[in-house]
């Protein structure tokens, strides 16, 4: 399934990434090398340049619906006395279409062409942009997510060293054991496989426990103890087991009884009340973990899946 | 009141447990600095090990993000919405938020500063930013870590519990507040 689902993620990226830069190629959207009719204004008080196009105008050129004149700032650098490159500085009311030619052109808010001028009427020609989709999918899609997933990985090592060193502690003082032995009757039941004095269990307890305190950042290192101590039991490496895929579905399900990032973002925002989310939260992620390990049980049985296992 | 207490609580979590677990463990008469070393020893091997995992799963998820197709996914799916009573501005939101934690983290302040926080929607996406949680980062990461390459019923199961977890936060968003 993972496979499907990962060639499905870059062939559709790619696929949609291409289609879109050849229809914009095609029905030349930001109207490459073309010449857009300007007039010029340079307050000589105030020092600030600015270009005006009419509404109908602009809209005849790029086949928009814009439904105010363009009024806009600009640098200008003369390269001699009629012609030059010019930056126009984009804002929030500027028009859509030229956001989108500022990103394709990977200028932040900014529009860069070259212009010529003849008194107070201009020419300008933005510079070209050309298959910016298929572009970014290789330098951000590609590129930058190899190198975001090693920098995750290190930046890992850290924290999974602290929390596996404070958690050794715990092992070997018996705090584990004695927090697994707590919920030994739940946990022996959702995990039948795994004997009940296991190390696994308490590791999977302590990433449980973790979890819901909204602890991530201890909870994936514990996480990776009981991965290990799981993997100790099985018999097919390489191959997850039933208990894998239980726990496995416990973690991607959430078990987060607060989600302080959310609530944070919510009062950052200005909600009247941040928390009224928490009740509702509660019942969905309780709902879906329960769901999720239903499910998991069931698609045990099936012969697909029994058949892979040891 | 709730969240001031909340801010609190998150605040100190960390620590006390560290205080509290290596007091523990003095008591007990344990040696906790070698022990603490010898545990940390790990830390490495696990950050190399899920490299290739990690690498895999982040480009695939990368390419998708950054080709726009979760705005052609959307409007795919946009006649399903309005049959689950989504706004269809949620949408992107329930795709992104098992691919990528800063990704719906973005989409979730966006729709909020848009709709505001205390609209439905705005209460609908923090339900499902709140009861979700990065699917295919935590499948790469943990198989990862012990070289697990055949995941089996994990990814549908863990899928199958995304959707519901959805669901069940548009519903019940709609039902409290709706």
């Amino acid at each position: 399934m993972l496979n499907y689902i990962w060639i499905s993620l870059l062939a559709i990226g790619i696929i949609v990434a291409v289609s879109k830069d050849v229809s914009d190629l095609s029905s030349d959207k930001f109207r490459n090398g073309k010449e857009l009719n300007v007039v010029f204004k340079m307050d000589s008080t105030s020092r600030v340049e600015s270009i005006f196009i009419a509404q109908e105008q602009f809209n005849q050129f790029y086949n928009t619906s814009e439904t105010n004149d363009i009024q806009t700032k600009a640098e200008l650098r003369f390269l001699d006395s009629t012609s030059g490159t010019i930056s126009l500085l984009l804002n929030e009311t500027s028009p859509i279409i030229w956001k989108q030619l500022s990103k394709a052109q990977k200028k932040e808010n900014h529009l860069s062409g070259k212009i010529a001028l003849s008194g107070t009427r201009a020419k300008i020609i933005f510079d070209e942009v050309k298959f910016t989709t298929i572009n970014s999918v290789t330098n951000d899609g590609f590129f930058s997510s190899a190198k975001t997933a090693v920098t995750l990985a290190i930046g890992l090592i850290g924290i999974m060293a602290l929390w596996l060193g404070i958690m050794k502690i715990a092992e070997e003082s018996g705090l584990i054991a004695r927090l697994a032995l707590f919920f030994k009757p739940i946990m022996t039941r959702i995990f039948p496989d795994v004997p009940a004095d296991h190390p696994a269990m308490g590791a999977m307890m302590m990433n449980i426990s973790a979890n819901m305190l909204g602890l991530s950042n201890a909870a994936t290192p514990f996480g990776l103890k009981a991965m290990e101590h799981l993997n100790s039991l099985n018999k097919k490496m390489g191959t997850a087991t039933d208990a894998m895929c239980t726990f496995l579905v416990i973690n991607t399900s959430n078990v987060q009884l607060i989600p302080a990032t959310v609530i944070a973002i919510r009062a950052s925002l200005g909600s009247s009340s941040p928390t009224e989310i928490l009740g509702a939260s509660i019942v969905a992620t309780t709902v879906n973990t329960i769901v999720g390990v239903a499910v998991v049980k069931l698609l045990a049985k099936l012969p697909k899946y029994k058949s892979e296992s040891a | 009141m709730l969240i001031n207490l909340i801010e609190v609580l998150s605040v100190l979590a960390i620590p006390f447990l560290i205080l509290f677990i290596v007091a523990y463990g003095a008591i007990k008469k344990v040696k906790v600095y070698e022990l603490f070393v010898e545990g940390a020893k790990e830390g490495f091997n696990v950050g190399v090990r899920i490299i290739p995992f990690l690498v895999a799963m982040l480009v695939a998820i990368g390419v998708f993000r950054s080709s726009g197709a979760m705005d052609f996914l959307a409007t795919l799916l946009a006649p399903l919405t309005n049959l689950i009573g989504m706004p269809a501005e949620a949408l992107p939101v329930a795709i992104m938020r098992p691919l990528s934690g800063s990704g719906t983290l973005g989409l979730i302040s966006e729709v909020m500063k848009t709709h505001g926080p205390d609209s439905l929607i705005g209460r609908m996406v923090s339900v499902i930013m709140g009861s979700g949680e990065t699917t295919f980062y935590v499948l790469a990461v943990y198989f990862g870590s012990v070289s697990i390459s055949k995941t089996r019923h994990a990814v549908p199961a863990g899928i199958i519990a995304d959707i519901v977890g959805i669901l069940m936060s548009v519903w019940i968003v709609n039902w409290m507040f709706g």
